[in-house]
């Protein structure tokens, strides 16, 4: 048998005094998908990292096609044929998808002459090979994420990347888009490409991988064929325990209409003509595929882009937020979906990004009171389990899923009737994921209005007790909680023989 | 001082570091020049760096949320010819003349802040904007020649005479900077400035009022600029035109030497009073040490940009070293 594409032996890597990968050996061969799994902070990114040779390890030797490779760097690497598309995809926003192929895939000095017509149609026929329907005279920063990341898969397969890493490649992707990658990958593996590939989604592993890796704490726990693996067994070597019941099951009939939306519109963000109503205790799911006007539905609800048609009504009252500070008086509370932008502020500690909404509450008159805004936080830490270096320690520093309860814990704090969820477990562990799932169930149970968007179908499906869907900026469909995927995507997808009322 | 002991905080902290060159300064003038260190020269200090301490206390909020205001040494001189204009030819008492400056500070601030908040235009170019504004229509009001001068007695003591032991305008500025200080270090204010600082979107999904807090940073700038104006007229017993020319790179100077991020959300008043403090004693040191003016330009510089390097080198130094050099591997 030949020598696998690429392999590492006894790869060790510290960061100060923290070990992060405690001898690792891995291995991936041609025409393979590997798939890469384990906890955030199990050594994943590191061991990713060692490969592009952004770090060197401390111990261990890298070998591709049999030879070792010396200490990599991302040059090195890239000279090798390995190329990683991470789950943000790093491209140039204001250059257009041509010009971003050609700044990575063009060589020759640069005084060279440019042919623009042989760029486009370069970047046009990289686009086709993996079936994407881009114009590469679009902007980036005109694209929506997954479409930045079929750009970057197309940026490595011009350059000739036999060894691709797709670090959660479909964390922020909606289940069509989902499919569409999955064929890609496909086509890679077809063509004798290596992928490895992470990701939290255990379905993934099942509908892709060839084989599975799991680390644990800095360590290969195993590497096992995807096709004899059960998900209860996945979980256990990931987490070194069965998880005992993936969704918290809800527990009461919801209460009375705390808000009711009818008609709600907005000509530039496409949302037209959507009504629904959430009652106190109730989790309403919203799926759809992305740009179906989930996101943009809950701005205009927090007064981020205000509403142009329609009415909501908050507990029987009308009301207008116009801006998110009048949404959070009315008490409406939004966990955005771009957590490190908008959710938390990463250099502030986590005891500001906690009080941060309550200012008016937490202290009146304005003066900063440093021991009830320490309470808060700690109260939060205890309460939501958010493991952190303490109270004051930078929300940048903690774990996306520590990070999210943060943004959580903001929200709570204010005392909101309404909670606006966008895609709250995207890029978070399946530990963090269990817990924030049961977090949001307790509010539901405490009495709490949830609106849920969620583009991960599993979760979309059993955390709602009703599931809205929507699609082209409308509401098309309103289904019942623990409906079949298969209506659900159905209906986002617009074969939808129900309507919504 | 919001207090944050879990943040990864470099050996020494900039403040700390800056004092210890404030007063190496202050050893190294005093051995230098022999009347460096008499009360009457420290004095001299206090009354030469209080416009621009002002100028420099109204700056750090604006650069804590992430801003810039060019536009305050123009607005000095504009608000220098109003109020004489105020009191010579419109027959006003001082004291009223000086309210009313205030008043034309905070408006002019005001402009500044409706552009910045409410067109959401950046702040650079707005205040470039008006600081050519201002100081074109204080040149237009003077035509360029008239001067203010003559004020009673009464009034020029704010800027020349002692009251309770001190130079009158330390008072002023003593009362400014703690203000200040509580404005920032203590209220919701000033974490809400931070906040924008560091991440402007961040801070408007959070629910703060942002337009409001940016135009009060502005507005507070203006009418600091304006109280720097009327006591700047006191010091010197007259007002022209061409008042404060560069007073407001001088104050961004300071700032920054006090070691406020120009990005914003970091930074500290009591790092800008100490970065007053360092320029205010260089150029009178030097004056005492008999060094030619261009000497104070060329160390105000250089301290600058190795307040700067010091700031950056070590945290750069150290992460290159953690990545050359890999730490021994475990046994």
């Amino acid at each position: 048998m030949s020598a696998p594409l690429l392999e590492l032996r006894r790869i060790a890597k510290s960061f100060g005094g923290a070990r992060a990968l405690r001898g690792v050996d891995f291995e991936l061969r041609a025409g393979e998908v590997h798939a890469l799994l384990g906890e955030n902070g199990a050594g994943k990114s590191t061991l990713i990292r060692i490969v592009t040779g952004a770090h060197r390890p401390d111990a261990g030797t890298v070998a591709v096609d049999g030879r070792p490779t010396g200490p990599l760097d991302p040059r090195t690497a890239q000279r090798l044929g390995i190329a990683c598309i991470y789950q943000q995809p790093a491209l140039f926003p204001d250059l257009s998808v041509a010009e971003n192929l050609a700044l990575r895939l063009e060589t020759g000095g640069p005084l060279r002459r440019l042919n623009w017509a042989e760029r486009h149609q370069r970047a046009a026929e990289l686009l086709g090979r993996i079936g994407a329907n881009l114009d590469p005279r679009r902007e980036v920063r005109d694209l929506s994420m997954p479409e930045q990341q079929l750009v970057e898969i197309a940026c490595a397969l011009g350059a000739g990347a036999r060894i691709v890493i797709m670090d959660e490649p479909t964390a922020a992707l909606t289940q069509a888009e989902q499919q569409r990658l999955h064929a890609v990958v496909r086509e890679l593996r077809a063509q004798g490409t290596g992928v490895i590939y992470i990701t939290h989604r255990l379905e993934e592993i099942f509908a892709l991988a060839d084989r599975v890796t799991v680390l644990r704490d800095g360590e290969s726990v195993g590497t096992r064929l995807a096709a004899g693996l059960t998900e209860p067994e996945l979980i256990r070597l990931m987490v070194g325990r069965e998880v005992a019941q993936p969704y918290p099951p809800a527990e009461r009939p919801p209460g009375d209409t705390v808000l009711r939306v009818r008609g709600l519109g907005r000509h530039d963000t496409g949302v037209r003509d959507v009504s629904f109503d959430l009652h106190a205790g109730e989790i309403l799911g919203l799926a759809g595929l992305v740009g179906a006007g989930r996101t943009e539905l809950a701005r205009i609800l927090f007064g981020l882009t205000p509403a142009e048609t329609g009415t909501i009504e908050l507990l029987g009252r009308p009301v207008h937020p116009r801006s998110p500070r009048e949404a959070v008086q009315l008490g409406f509370a939004y966990v955005p979906e771009d957590r490190r932008r908008h959710g938390v502020i990463l250099d502030l500690p986590l005891a500001h990004n906690a009080s941060l909404a309550s200012h008016r509450r937490l202290f009146p008159g304005s003066w900063l009171r440093p021991t009830a805004e320490r309470r808060l936080a700690e109260d939060f830490i205890r309460d939501l389990g958010i493991r952190c270096g303490g109270p004051f320690a930078p929300a940048g520093s903690l774990s996306g899923g520590n990070q999210q309860k943060v943004a959580l814990a903001r929200w709570l704090a204010t005392g909101p009737r309404v909670l606006l969820l966008d895609e709250p477990t995207q890029g978070v562990d399946i530990g963090a994921k269990g817990e924030i799932h049961r977090l949001v169930r307790r509010l539901a149970r405490e009495g709490l209005a949830v609106l849920l968007i969620s583009s991960d179908l599993p979760e979309v499906i059993g955390m709602s007790d009703r599931i809205g869907v929507m699609r082209g900026g409308t509401l098309t469909a309103l289904l019942p909680g623990g409906a079949a995927p298969d209506a659900v995507m159905a209906a986002a997808l617009g074969r939808a023989t129900e309507t919504a009322r | 001082m919001t207090p944050s002991p879990a943040s990864p905080r470099p050996a020494l902290r900039h403040e700390t570091v800056l004092l210890a060159v404030v007063v190496l300064e202050w050893l190294c003038f005093h051995a230098l020049g022999p009347r460096f260190g008499t009360l009457e020269n420290s004095f001299d200090l206090l009354r030469h760096s209080a416009e621009i301490g002002l100028l420099a206390l109204a700056m750090t909020p604006v650069i804590l949320t992430g801003g810039i205001d060019l536009s305050v040494g123009s607005l000095l001189g504009l608000c220098a010819v109003l109020f004489g204009k105020l009191w010579r030819d419109a027959g006003l008492d001082p004291a009223t003349a000086a309210a009313c400056t205030l008043g034309i500070g905070a408006l002019a601030g005001g402009l500044n802040a409706a552009l910045i908040a409410g067109l959401r235009l950046p702040p650079l170019i707005v205040t470039l904007g008006t600081y050519s504004l201002f100081r074109g229509l204080a040149e237009a009001i003077t035509r360029g020649a008239d001067t203010f001068t003559n004020f009673p007695a009464a009034f020029l003591f704010l800027g020349q005479e002692r009251w309770l032991g001190l130079p009158t305008q330390a008072w002023f500025f003593a009362a400014v900077a703690a203000a200040v200080w509580l404005l920032v270090h203590r209220t919701t204010f000033g974490c809400a400035c931070r906040a924008h600082g560091f991440a402007p979107e961040g801070t408007r999904y959070a629910g703060l009022p942002v337009g409001r807090q940016l135009t009060a940073v502005y507005v507070l700038s203006g009418l600091i600029a304006a109280l720097a104006a009327v006591i700047y007229t006191a010091r010197l017993g007259q007002a022209r035109a061409d008042a404060g020319t560069g007073y407001e790179l001088l104050a961004i100077t300071a700032v920054v030497l006090g070691g406020t991020s120009i990005f914003g959300g970091r930074g500290s008043v009591h790092g800008t009073l100490l970065g007053v403090a360092a320029l205010a004693i260089l150029n009178n040191g030097l004056v005492h040490a008999r060094q030619p003016r261009e000497v104070a330009g060329l160390l105000t510089g250089a301290l600058l940009l190795l307040a700067l390097a010091a700031g950056t080198a070590p945290r750069l130094w150290a992460a290159r070293r953690a990545r050359r050099s890999p730490a021994p591997s475990s046994p």
